[in-house]
């Protein structure tokens, strides 16, 4: 192909499959060093997984995220996977997604925590750079108060 | 927006795993809201605030209305409504029943055949031979006017609904209390409480918004203890200090040992019992304190520790938490209500809080939960069961009669003087052909009624017409005409909810199709039907509202102060509230905060419901449910709500969310039981009661007591009321729901 001969084109073609290899080799790596960052790809590929309750199968491939919602007080209160992220399928009412849209999601039970934390600190893209869903006092140990979390609501 | 290393790599994993499935990532919508409009929550009896967000005439999404009671909380449901109001089983235009079939017909044809139907019916046999069966869902307006155009209107007192398998037994319990229905106190109360005695209600799931109230309660003052009284280990009981896991249907008794060990441990309160209770009997007869305790003697914790199924000194520690605490609250729902003796077991807690005198203060109330967002409200207050008149009057009592219609303008002694029937009796008689023609409003008897084998063949039989929202109603399938109601926020009413709140459910969107308000139905058809004009002349439900206020002015509900102007503007008003500028009651039958009380009143409290202005402390003994566990039929059944689903399913299983997370109904099984059946998790087994049987998957765990199973009773295709008993409370004539005999098989 004339494209080859020229110098800039095998450059090009090299370039391109050094991105291809480096982008395989990311996505080998993380496949296996992340394992509960798998499910995304297994829940849209296998219908029949999708079915029942995220809590049940995260139990076993994610045992820590699942842990600390059932512990938190979204957990304690039943505000279940689905009501934040969303069903795999992206066929639900609320979109699919790891880190829910505050603006979607979070307002809808936390409207004045979150303009109040937008008044003190400014518009932040999301809740959890502060508050990490799955491991703070909201989350996380609920309702066993201590001098450390003085939460209210 | 900063990201970790970690999340970087979770985000470019997800990313690289979507670009290789060739499945185009959503683009983050700026999803903007047009307007906001105000409304409360279409679920339960919590009553929730809402804010409904409009974009181009379509809600979009639903978040908490900060201003209301809720503080801008929803549970998962609330979260998730905006789906249900654009499911595509919507009726949206009406039907009639045709060769078998349900089809499209014009809104002239539909109401002139159900008003002809229900004329012919009236005509040749009375105007008993026609009935209503209304809605703890419909708004307060609907069921006033209903109960107006049936009773005033068509002289037919079988006006009933929902709330009769619901909440039945608290308003009896009430009105044998304290002479009036509705509760004394108000949520507040559990910001100040500091003893929750939560008996046979899982709040947590069925009212979770004020479960996190509780919670939120306990979090901030450890001390405060938390009671909870279920035969199940709900999510409820996972914040109980004491969870006493009694055996289904014999609390009674644990209720008279709580009293007995308030008094032996001289936790009650000598001066509130001397000024302001009065004990009596089953025969109404009354006794002294002296008697009351001798009574209680047959209840010591250590002669009913066996019956009721926890240990003694449980039952020790139950009573002097509960008398200790500096105020106590009382939360029941359905463990009490549905129950063939629930109006004792109301009585039974009441009880606890007027011997100790823990009522009417911050924090300590006895306090019935109600199971739908306008039970509490719209049925009960405005007169829509068969016994009952508007604003707490009811058709027995002549002067009652006379008062309501002097006031609808009718000639004096018109109004029926003879009760109506009640539900179960209602659907009895339409299979007896005693009642030949049933208006039903938003509700789905066909899948909520008990015994479900013995009451279809009468709705078969009966000419049905429904106001339903939702093709997929049970109840359609015995509809022969169906006319389409405008849903939720596509028209304006009001709810009010388990507190004694009404709020105002705003219109945000117009309706779809030729759905029209359920209000103006109801006067469409009563006109065709041949009700006077001038005895309904609404044009919408303010004019209706308007009416209601004027009506239960000169009662103790008083609701003058709550105008359609002060609803729109904030988010909710408690009644009693005479006068514009009245903030409304948060403690009722206690001087400075009821309005029904003279300032100048010589007593803390006033019981005005009873003519002695006492409230009762009935001596209410322990009963067996109708249909208790036997060698035949070894286990006890009881049903429930899940927290994913609400009632019989046609709003939730419109939500995809929670479709796809909870398919179908299950029974719940002890794990002991399911090793001797050699049942494991996720087997069929065949649930098998005197009144039919039904293969249900299982699940095994510690949930329920041995010798305990309990299915959900949400999904129409497992319908459970095949299975339940219609045993009622011979007082409130509340189905026993809870507990029925039943038995096990693997299959």
């Amino acid at each position: 192909m004339p494209m080859f001969k020229s110098k800039i084109g095998k450059w090009l073609a090299v370039a391109g499959f050094a991105v291809v290899v480096v982008a395989v080799g990311m996505y080998v790596y993380v496949h296996a060093a992340f394992p509960e960052t798998r499910c995304e790809a297994k829940h849209l590929t296998d219908e029949s997984k999708m079915a029942g309750d995220c809590y049940a199968c995260h139990l076993k491939t994610t045992p820590k995220i699942a842990q600390d919602w059932y512990e938190g007080k979204h957990g304690m209160l039943l505000v279940k996977c689905f009501v934040c992220h969303g069903q795999p399928d992206g066929k639900g009412a609320v979109e699919f997604a790891v880190d829910p849209d505050p603006d979607k999601v979070c307002r809808k039970c936390h409207d004045p925590a979150v303009n109040r934390m937008e008044e003190k600190f400014g518009l932040r893209p999301q809740c959890n750079d502060c508050h990490p869903y799955h491991q703070n006092s909201i989350h996380h140990e609920a309702f066993q108060k201590t001098e450390s979390k003085k939460t209210v609501n | 927006m900063s990201l970790s290393r970690r999340n970087f790599i979770k985000q470019i994993a997800a990313l690289s795993a979507l670009t290789a499935l060739g499945i185009p990532t959503k683009a983050k919508a700026g999803e903007g809201v047009d307007s906001w409009s105000k409304a409360v929550c279409r679920y339960c009896g919590t009553g929730c605030g809402v804010m409904v967000g409009v974009k181009d005439g379509k809600v979009v999404t639903v978040k908490g209305d900060p201003n209301n009671h809720n503080k801008g909380l929803l549970c998962l449901k609330g979260a998730l409504l905006a789906p249900v109001i654009y499911a595509k089983e919507r009726v949206t235009k009406p039907l009639i029943r045709r060769n078998g079939k349900l089809e499209p017909a014009s809104w002239d044809e539909a109401l002139d055949l159900t008003a002809r139907k229900f004329r012919e019916s009236i005509d040749q046999f009375g105007p008993e031979s026609v009935g209503y069966y209304g809605s703890g869902q419909a708004l307060t307006e609907e069921t006033y006017l209903a109960s107006k155009v049936f009773k005033a209107g068509l002289k037919s007192n079988n006006v009933e609904g929902n709330p009769r398998l619901c909440m039945a037994s608290a308003v009896g319990g009430y009105v044998t209390t304290f002479g009036k229905d509705e509760p004394c106190g108000c949520f507040e109360d559990i910001d100040a409480t500091s003893c929750f005695f939560i008996f046979g209600s899982n709040t947590s799931e069925c009212h979770p918004v004020l479960f996190r109230r509780i919670a939120a309660r306990k979090q901030n003052d450890p001390k405060v203890k938390v009671i909870v009284v279920d035969p199940r280990t709900t999510n409820t009981a996972r914040i109980a200090d004491l969870h006493l896991r009694v055996t289904a249907g014999n609390d009674l008794a644990l209720l008279n040992a709580m009293a007995y060990v308030i008094f032996k441990e001289e936790l009650d309160d000598p001066r509130f019992i001397r000024k302001y209770v009065h004990f009596k009997d089953n025969a109404k007869a009354s006794h002294s304190l002296e008697e009351y305790l001798q009574f209680l003697e047959e209840y010591t914790p250590e002669k009913v520790a066996a019956t009721v199924g926890v240990s003694a000194e449980d039952i020790w520690t139950a009573g002097r938490m509960f008398g200790e605490s500096p105020a106590s609250l009382s939360l029941w729902c359905m463990g009490a209500n549905q129950r063939t003796r629930g109006v004792w077991a109301n009585n039974l807690i009441s009880n606890l809080h007027l011997i100790t005198g823990k009522i009417g203060k911050p924090g300590s109330s006895p306090f019935s939960l109600t199971g739908q967002p306008n039970a509490c409200g719209g049925v009960r207050d405005t007169g829509g069961l068969s016994h009952l008149l508007p604003a707490g009057r009811v058709i027995a009592k002549k002067a009652h009669r006379n008062q309501v219609e002097k006031q609808w303008g009718i000639p004096q002694d018109s109004l029926n003087p003879k009760p109506g029937l009640h539900t179960t009796a209602l659907f009895k008689a339409m299979s007896d052909g005693k009642v030949n023609c049933l208006l039903s409003l938003c509700t789905n008897p066909a899948h909520s009624l008990p015994n479900l084998h013995k009451f279809n063949p009468g709705m078969k039989k009966c000419f049905m017409a429904c106001i339903e929202a939702f093709s997929d109603a049970k109840t359609l399938e015995f509809a022969d005409v169906v006319f389409p109601p405008s849903f939720w926020v596509e028209r304006e009413g009001v709810f009010g909810c388990s507190e004694r709140r009404y709020a105002l459910v705003g219109k945000a969107i117009d309706a779809p199709g030729e759905c029209r308000d359920s209000v103006n139905i109801l006067v469409d058809l009563a006109v065709r039907m041949g009700v006077d004009p001038k005895l309904i002349p609404y044009k919408d439900s303010t004019d209706v509202w308007n009416e209601w206020r004027e009506v239960s002015s000169i009662t103790p509900y008083n609701f003058m102060g709550i105008t359609r102007e002060r609803l729109r503007k904030g988010s909710g008003i408690l009644w009693p509230c005479p006068t514009e500028d009245h903030p409304g009651t948060k403690r009722r039958y206690v001087r400075g905060e009821d309005p029904n009380i003279p300032k100048d009143y010589p007593h803390k409290y006033w019981f005005y419901g009873n003519p002695d202005g006492r409230a009762i402390v009935w001596m209410r003994p322990q009963k067996p449910p109708a249909e208790p566990a036997d060698a035949e039929y070894p286990f006890v059944l009881t049903t429930g709500r899940v927290i994913d689903h609400w009632h019989t399913g046609t709003m939730t299983n419109k939500v995809p969310e929670i479709n796809k997370s909870f398919p179908e109904a299950y029974v719940e099984i002890n794990d002991q039981d399911a090793a001797r059946l050699s049942v494991q998790n996720g087997d069929n087994v065949k649930l098998i009661s005197r009144r039919g049987s039904m293969v249900f998957q299982a699940r095994v765990g510690d949930v329920c007591n041995p010798g305990l199973v309990f299915v959900p009773w949400f999904d129409p295709d497992k319908l459970i009321n095949e299975l339940t008993i219609d045993a009622i409370d011979p007082g409130s004539k509340q189905p026993e729901f809870k507990i029925c005999a039943c038995k096990v098989r693997k299959v």
